[in-house]
């Protein structure tokens, strides 16, 4: 079984202090720390974990600058097998995204393509499901579960309020990884520098014969902090001042 | 980097042991946890089936503090033990996970907790210190993890700061650019990242001309001290420095506390290096303040279960916690005061102090806090 997995590099913002381009298009990355997009990890150990069961290749793909590799190394010493970069400048335009993808995997034999339900970043939840439309593939997004069984993927779903959905869908298929769907194994810094010496395939856009000039659907115009709150209350004071008035907030409130 | 466990016998010295249980006698977390040393060191040098022994979940509950190789009358090495099971486990990927968070946190933050890189200083902000980069000096007060990001343990780094710029101390601190000293992360199995911490700190630390090293945390004392392969640069820990400043007469200890008050001593500076005398000296040279002396004390003074990755594990221990019967040791010697010079240490008995009810009987102090109380003129 051969499974190609689709992942991206992001910038962990979490903890950081965020601040705004000065043309007001994009966060301020410099002192930002970079890693694998946290759905993507879940997609690559669940790809080696279905290769360990039925046997195959897992090919790990990332669209990005020279930087993308460390992300590669990552996948490779998770257990995927190879791994290509396609050279190209980052782009918040989920479609296209999914066009230099379906470029890049179209006439392959894999029987699943794999990617995270959305990126840490910008969110956007679009790839996977345009990266199988635009290869005629059938497609399950929010994946937590993958059987597979005589060509078809039994998978489930996550749905709202703790429902599941099973799906039987006919492969090759492309799924939508969710969270949780494994818990992912500590990836050792002795890993990651064996893998360094693996072959990490480094392409161009021409060179998979992705020419399209079409326009992007999509283009960020600005980029602002959400307006805050009115409801929010912020008390101040030292720890024991705060403890104090918090109590009271709450007996008020509970009557 | 494959390990393999047969070469643990020679490396460690499983053969020497006598089965004499002295180990398993001192072991701080036996009456906690499934571990036992003893057991181990027998079933690792006899088995042919390792994998079943790396499994177990015990193998975690050690706090790495030492009480079992320091009393070995044959030498067998049997932290190292642990923690080249825990470095065979690591490599394999499979570790629990708030282990693995610690570890991938570190490599990607430079910290355990993950915490951003670019606040590390944010307590030293308006203090006036100097930081490397931007000023220089040839001590390198090397503050910490836990005193840079945790609020309780940024008093200790506060205090340190008011006392060494009182002292006339010149010094200054990394900044943004201090990473961890990797001790916990060579004990949670993880040789490779603490290697590779070990060779960019004593890289930085060389490049920015440091002739001493001053540190918080005796864990970040032990690692420069013992493990860093390359450094030659000498490393005080902040008691053995405040020692010095008071008996040369720099830092004049006048307020009257009026406190009674016992020393736990924490494993990574009393049993592990030796440094037993001078947290008593400091505490004997402040003015008001009765020391009264544990019966466990020194080199048998009960681990607060912090060291090893335990600040970072869940679970795997079941019972009163050491942290709980440490306060309770204090309580009975009617101390108010318990002090400590260890950040994990002062962490774990903040929480035993609340999990114990006796907060109104006791609080606990780092040693630099009750120093800064007496430094400061009313």
């Amino acid at each position: 079984m051969n499974i190609a997995v689709c992942v991206k590099r992001i910038p962990k913002t979490a903890e950081a202090d965020i601040f705004i381009e000065k043309d007001g298009k994009d966060i301020k990355k410099d002192n930002l720390v970079f890693a694998l997009n946290d759905w993507d990890g879940y997609a690559v150990r669940e790809a080696v974990l279905l290769k360990e069961k039925y046997e195959g290749e897992v090919i790990v793909l990332t669209i990005g600058p020279e930087e993308s590799k460390e992300v590669l190394t990552r996948c490779l010493a998770m257990g995927a097998d190879r791994a290509v970069r396609i050279e190209a400048p980052s782009s918040s335009d989920g479609h296209l995204i999914a066009k230099i993808l379906a470029q890049a995997t179209k006439g392959q034999s894999f029987d699943l393509i794999l990617t995270g339900v959305q990126a840490e970043d910008d969110g956007w939840g679009q790839v996977g499901v345009a990266l199988a439309q635009l290869l005629g593939l059938p497609h399950a997004s929010i994946v937590t579960h993958i059987e597979v069984e005589n060509g078809k993927a039994k998978v489930r779903r996550e749905l709202e309020g703790g429902i599941e959905e099973l799906l039987e869908v006919k492969l090759p298929a492309v799924l939508t990884i969710q969270t949780g769907i494994n818990e992912p194994k500590y990836v050792s810094l002795s890993a990651i520098l064996d893998a360094e010496d693996k072959e990490t395939k480094e392409v161009g856009l021409e060179e998979i014969g992705f020419t399209s000039k079409a326009p992007l659907d999509a283009t960020i115009d600005q980029v602002s902090f959400p307006p805050t709150g009115k409801m929010a209350e912020i008390l101040k004071g030292t720890p024991e001042e705060v403890v104090g008035q918090l109590t009271e907030i709450i007996k008020k409130k509970k009557g | 980097m494959k390990i393999d466990p047969k070469t643990f016998i020679h490396d460690y010295q499983l053969n020497i042991c006598i089965q004499c249980g002295t180990c398993t006698g001192g072991c701080p977390v036996k009456f906690r946890s499934p571990l036992n040393m003893r057991r181990l060191v027998r079933e690792t040098h006899l088995t042919d089936n390792f994998s079943s022994i790396s499994k177990r979940a015990e193998l975690w509950a050690c706090t790495t503090c030492s009480t079992c190789s320091l009393r070995c009358p044959s030498g067998v090495k049997n932290v190292e033990l642990i923690m080249g099971i825990r470095n065979f486990l690591a490599n394999k990927g499979e570790v629990p996970s708030t282990i693995r968070d610690a570890l991938e946190n570190t490599l990607l933050q430079g910290n355990p907790w993950g915490r951003f890189r670019d606040r590390r200083a944010d307590w030293a902000q308006d203090l006036g210190v100097k930081i490397f980069g931007e000023e220089t000096s040839e001590t390198l007060f090397y503050v910490g993890c836990a005193p840079s990001y945790d609020p309780r343990v940024q008093s200790v780094s506060t205090s340190l700061v008011r006392i060494f710029q009182k002292a006339g101390v010149d010094f200054a601190i990394l900044g943004k650019k201090e990473s961890c000293c990797g001790n916990e992360i060579r004990r949670m199995g993880e040789q490779a990242l603490f290697k590779k911490l070990a060779k960019d700190n004593t890289a930085l630390f060389k490049k920015l001309g440091v002739k001493r090293i001053i540190t918080i945390s005796p864990h970040c004392y032990n690692a420069f001290k013992n493990e860093y392969p390359d450094l030659n640069i000498p490393v005080q820990h902040y008691t053995q420095v405040l020692v010095d400043l008071i008996e040369a007469g720099k830092l004049h200890l006048s307020k009257e506390l009026g406190i009674s008050v016992t020393y736990h001593d924490p494993c990574f500076l009393g049993k592990q290096n030796k440094v037993f005398d001078e947290p008593r000296k400091i505490l004997n040279s402040i003015p008001g303040c009765d020391f009264i002396e544990m019966e466990r004390s020194r080199e048998r003074s009960l681990c607060c279960e912090g060291g090893g990755g335990r600040m970072w594990a869940e679970g795997g221990t079941e019972g009163k916690r050491n942290g709980e019967i440490r306060i309770r040791e204090a309580v009975a010697l009617a101390a108010k005061t318990l002090a400590t010079a260890c950040p994990f240490c002062l962490l774990t008995f903040e929480d035993s102090v609340k999990t114990s009810g006796l907060a109104e009987q006791i609080v606990v102090k780092d040693i630099a806090e009750l120093v800064m109380e007496a430094l400061e003129v009313q």
